[in-house]
């Protein structure tokens, strides 16, 4: 059988290959040749692509992110005292405890279409979530009773009752341009569902304050945000630092993982990966002269919670045996490899001024055999008894066996819910350490990793679990979410206290916490109810994953480093092309 | 007049499969674990504003008037609004659609193409060196687990030679260009596909070489070809056009279904290279609890299937009129 004509096949080949490299080449150097015009813009990294735009929809960190550089509010977070201080608004609120009053004056400043941004705006942002209840921003705003502008530059708001979180919750909420959404507005009020149809609005072209305005926006590949020339803090001091911004644009890049992003990071097709890096890249990333590793601290919180309605968890001696038992060290030298702090408290350790130093410690500064024994003393003194104990005669640590109740009946083995490794490993890992810490007492707990969705509506929605590892990426710095996650109005379907925890001398202090006014009697009520849920362990904070981010060097200089990380506005309007 | 009965027939099976699909899907991610609400809440939000959020995704209502209410909506070509683009998914679906089929249907077409040519050689060379390597380079690259590829290429390609995009479809700096014109993009488009469409090359011609190798081996069988060897037809043009056309059949079968699946895209190629296409999407909406947009696309997958099983079956009665089911 004769073979292929040789000749013509090599010949074939050739073309191919010829015709491959040409396309190679053409395409390369066309983006070699772009790149180079694009040097005053900063090339960010995102793990996914940002949903929306419509700042009132935005709920996925990714578009909030990106919605968080065009929305401004009154007042912001110095990066260094992490106190609020006024952005939009001209200086600190002034409250007037009779009338119950906050005068905010607005400094002059302008939207990106080029008109003047007023009061009225302030006003309108604040009626339309009342109005329209939009979700995340409507408990924040249904408190006040009533807003006035007596000029452009000054807006009062009137609260129906104290409300500690009015400034740190209320005014940190984006301003929207009142002439754009009152439009929007009105068409949804023609509808059935007003809401639904404002949330449903594609904002193509938002017309916002902050230091960048979209340009484009190509769905599933990039998105372009260029210099807000309108923007108010150009060229001036705010806390000290001359704001910009000095790099012309913001592109957000779309990477579906994450080795690929900091392959790109690497290659140097992003100037920064935002998101934070995981702890087995960290040495590759260090032994790059081309990267720059920031270390940050987070305001996270990563905690087992137990379902504390029903047994075995009804019983405080049990958790605390569960809390004397966790190792922390452990989890956060070879779990987090180092890169976590541990906590004792529900207030992350970087949140200085709420954070309560004073809380009980279980099992610090012991070793596994001794928490073992401390933890068996606590269960033995509340009546527990085994069939095999964990500590025998002669104190020498066993594996326990056969754990009974204090009413005699055995303990019923229990699960401890955690996302998928795939989607957390840590936390997948925690469970893993927490069941076999939990069987070396006898205690037959089962780690039982599930997606994260159908964890969250076994915990939050149907309240059908033993106990769980959760954890929060991004903690609001006010603490009011202490009271929203163990007050015990909040233990009901999607409800906040997912633990099911009821101590009414908690509820108590926790509503005086929210009407507190003065900030340190709040502060001793807040430390005040970090002690008691330590004391009362529905929850065991685990640990704060420290925040290590990666950027190039020698392209833009000037990033400030916060709680939180250096992708914030601070550094957006700081950093300056090398 | 049969045919047209048994089209009508067959056409009255295909709506009732659907609307079965349907069904099962819409009750599938209704009862499936997970809470849509619960992901798209944090501690800054009340319990009262996630009961708002479900009144509006309309998750207040039972799931019988949810389903007529889609119904309803499905005969006026609404398909709902997702969930967290809170973008109607018609429109999610026609941005994201045009990316998986360029990618998918060009990666078809050119694995289908060499895995004839390369079936045909392997097969006119049966037990000689030719075919041994051909076979087992099909198997094994066939074999090949699709991510780990991917990932290898883009690594040596993409990062150690820096010869192509690591990721995504477009590059911003040629596509915020106003000078680039059509070519350019046109060009640019086709440099970040060359990683992608080697992976699923790679991972395709294999299955088109096989079959088609065994397809030819059984075809050299036939008499005509022995015919045509007796009337003293050169080798090539017996192998190129005797054998070949009548062996590449199935592989024009398994192409035509290729194509019908392809709008399904790949989930991991696609997550891997970052392609802006369904199969991401699909995987996205699905672990989000997108319900609207998740359905959509499942449907639509379903629709496409069950149009192109019709159209087969349709043209096999048509060219065989003993078929009749």
């Amino acid at each position: 059988m004769p073979c292929i004509n040789a000749k013509q096949r090599r010949s074939s080949c050739r073309w191919v290959l010829i015709l491959a490299c040409a396309t190679m080449l053409i395409t390369g150097s066309l983006f070699i040749a772009s790149t180079a015009s694009a040097a005053n813009i900063l090339k960010m990294g995102l793990l996914q692509e940002p949903k929306t735009l419509n700042v009132w929809r935005a709920s996925d960190r990714w578009s909030r992110k990106v919605v968080g550089l065009m929305y401004q509010p009154l007042y912001v977070r110095d990066p260094e005292t992490l106190k609020l201080i006024p952005w939009l608004a001209a200086e600190p609120p002034q409250f007037d405890e009779k009338t119950l009053c906050y005068t905010v004056k607005i400094r002059p400043a302008k939207w990106s279409d080029g008109t003047e941004l007023t009061s009225e705006d302030v006003a309108f942002t604040a009626r339309f979530i009342n109005e329209f209840k939009v979700p995340r921003y409507r408990s924040k705003w249904n408190f006040v009773k009533k807003i006035e502008t007596p000029d452009k530059h000054t807006v009062k708001f009137y609260l129906k009752e104290p409300k500690a979180i009015f400034v740190s919750r209320s005014l940190t909420t984006p301003i929207v341009q009142k002439k754009e959404w009152t439009k929007l507005a009105e068409e949804a009020r023609k509808t059935k569902k007003p809401l639904k149809r404002l949330l449903n609005e594609k904002i193509k072209r938002p017309v916002s304050s902050g230091p960048f305005v979209l340009k484009e926006w190509r769905q599933g590949t990039f998105l372009y945000l260029q210099k807000n020339k309108y923007f108010f803090g150009t060229g001036k001091k705010i806390q000290g630092r001359l704001l910009g911004p000095y790099i012309d644009g913001v592109i957000f890049k779309i990477y579906g993982t994450s080795d690929a992003s900091i392959l790109s990071l690497k290659k140097g097709s992003i100037d920064m990966f935002w998101w934070g890096i995981q702890p087995g890249y960290i040495e590759d990333l260090r032994a790059n002269p081309d990267i720059e590793l920031f270390q940050n601290e987070k305001s996270a919180l990563y905690y087992m919670g137990f379902n504390v309605r029903k047994a075995p968890f009804k019983d405080v001696n049990l958790r605390r045996a569960v809390a004397t038992l966790v190792d922390e060290d452990f989890i956060i030298k070879r779990i987090l490899q180092g890169y976590g702090i541990r906590m004792y408290s529900i207030v992350p350790p970087g949140n200085a001024f709420w954070y309560c130093p004073d809380v009980p410690r279980y099992g610090e500064g012991l070793d596994r055999e001794a928490r073992i024994k401390k933890a068996f003393g606590i269960l033995r003194d509340a009546g527990y008894t085994w069939e095999v104990p964990p500590v025998d005669e002669s104190g020498k640590v066993v594996n326990g066996e056969g754990i009974k109740l204090p009413d005699g009946k055995p303990m019923e083995k229990f699960t401890i819910l955690t996302p998928p490794a795939d989607y957390d490993p840590h936390r997948a890992m925690c469970g893993m350490m927490m069941q076999e810490w939990l069987r070396m007492l006898g205690v037959p707990a089962y780690s039982k990793p599930m997606a994260f969705g159908a964890l969250l509506q076994q915990v939050k929605v149907r309240h059908d679990f033993d106990s769980f590892i959760l954890g929060y990426g991004s903690l609001s710095l006010d603490p009011d979410y202490l009271r929203n996650f163990f007050i015990s109005t909040n233990d009901k379907k999607r409800g906040w206290n997912m633990s099911g925890y009821n101590n009414p001398h908690f509820d108590k202090i926790a509503n005086e916490s929210a009407s507190a006014m003065n900030r340190d009697k709040r502060r001793s009520l807040i430390w005040e109810m970090q002690k008691i849920i330590i004391r009362d362990v529905p929850y065991i904070p685990l640990y704060d994953p420290k925040l290590i981010e990666a950027v190039r060097k020698g392209r833009f200089t000037g990033w400030v480093q916060m709680l939180g990380g250096v992708g914030n506005l601070w550094s957006f309007c700081q950093l300056k092309p090398m | 007049m049969e045919l047209r009965r048994y089209i009508a027939r067959r056409m009255i099976q295909v709506i009732i499969i659907f609307f079965v699909i349907l069904t099962v899907l819409f009750l599938l991610f209704r009862w499936a674990p997970g809470d849509p609400v619960s992901m798209m809440v944090d501690p800054d939000m009340t319990q009262e504003d996630a009961e708002i959020l479900i009144v509006q995704l309309g998750l207040d209502q039972p799931i019988g008037v949810q389903y007529f209410i889609y119904i309803k909506n499905f005969f006026t070509g609404h398909f709902g609004f997702s969930f967290h683009y809170g973008e109607p998914v018609v429109d999610i679906i026609w941005n994201r659609l045009p990316n998986t089929i360029l990618l998918f249907t060009t990666s078809i077409i050119l694995s289908a193409f060499v895995g004839v040519f390369l079936g045909k050689i392997a097969s006119w060379h049966k037990g000689k060196k030719t075919d041994s390597l051909m076979t087992i380079g099909a198997l094994v690259t066939h074999t090949l687990f699709l991510p780990w590829l991917a990932l290898i290429l883009i690594w040596v390609f993409g990062y150690k030679f820096g010869w192509f995009p690591i990721n995504g479809m477009i590059s911003e700096e040629v596509w915020l260009d106003p000078e680039a014109g059509f070519i350019a993009r046109a060009i640019d488009v086709m440099y970040h596909m060359v990683l992608p469409l080697f992976t699923l090359f790679l991972i395709h011609f294999g299955a088109y070489l096989l079959i088609m190798r065994s397809s030819m081996l059984e075809t050299l069988k036939e008499d005509y070809i022995l015919t045509a060897r007796a009337k003293g037809l050169e080798e090539k043009v017996i192998r190129d056009h005797h054998a070949a056309p009548n062996a590449a059949l199935p592989v024009v079968t398994s192409v035509g279904l290729s194509l019908a699946f392809s709008i399904n895209g790949g989930a991991l190629t696609e997550t891997v290279f970052t392609w802006p296409g369904i199969g991401r999407e699909l995987v996205s909406s699905v672990s989000q609890n997108d319900y609207p947009l998740a359905l959509a696309c499942f449907l639509m997958i379903a629709g496409v299937v069950l149009v192109s099983n019709l159209v087969v079956d349709v043209l096999y009665a048509y060219l065989d009129p003993r078929i009749r089911y």
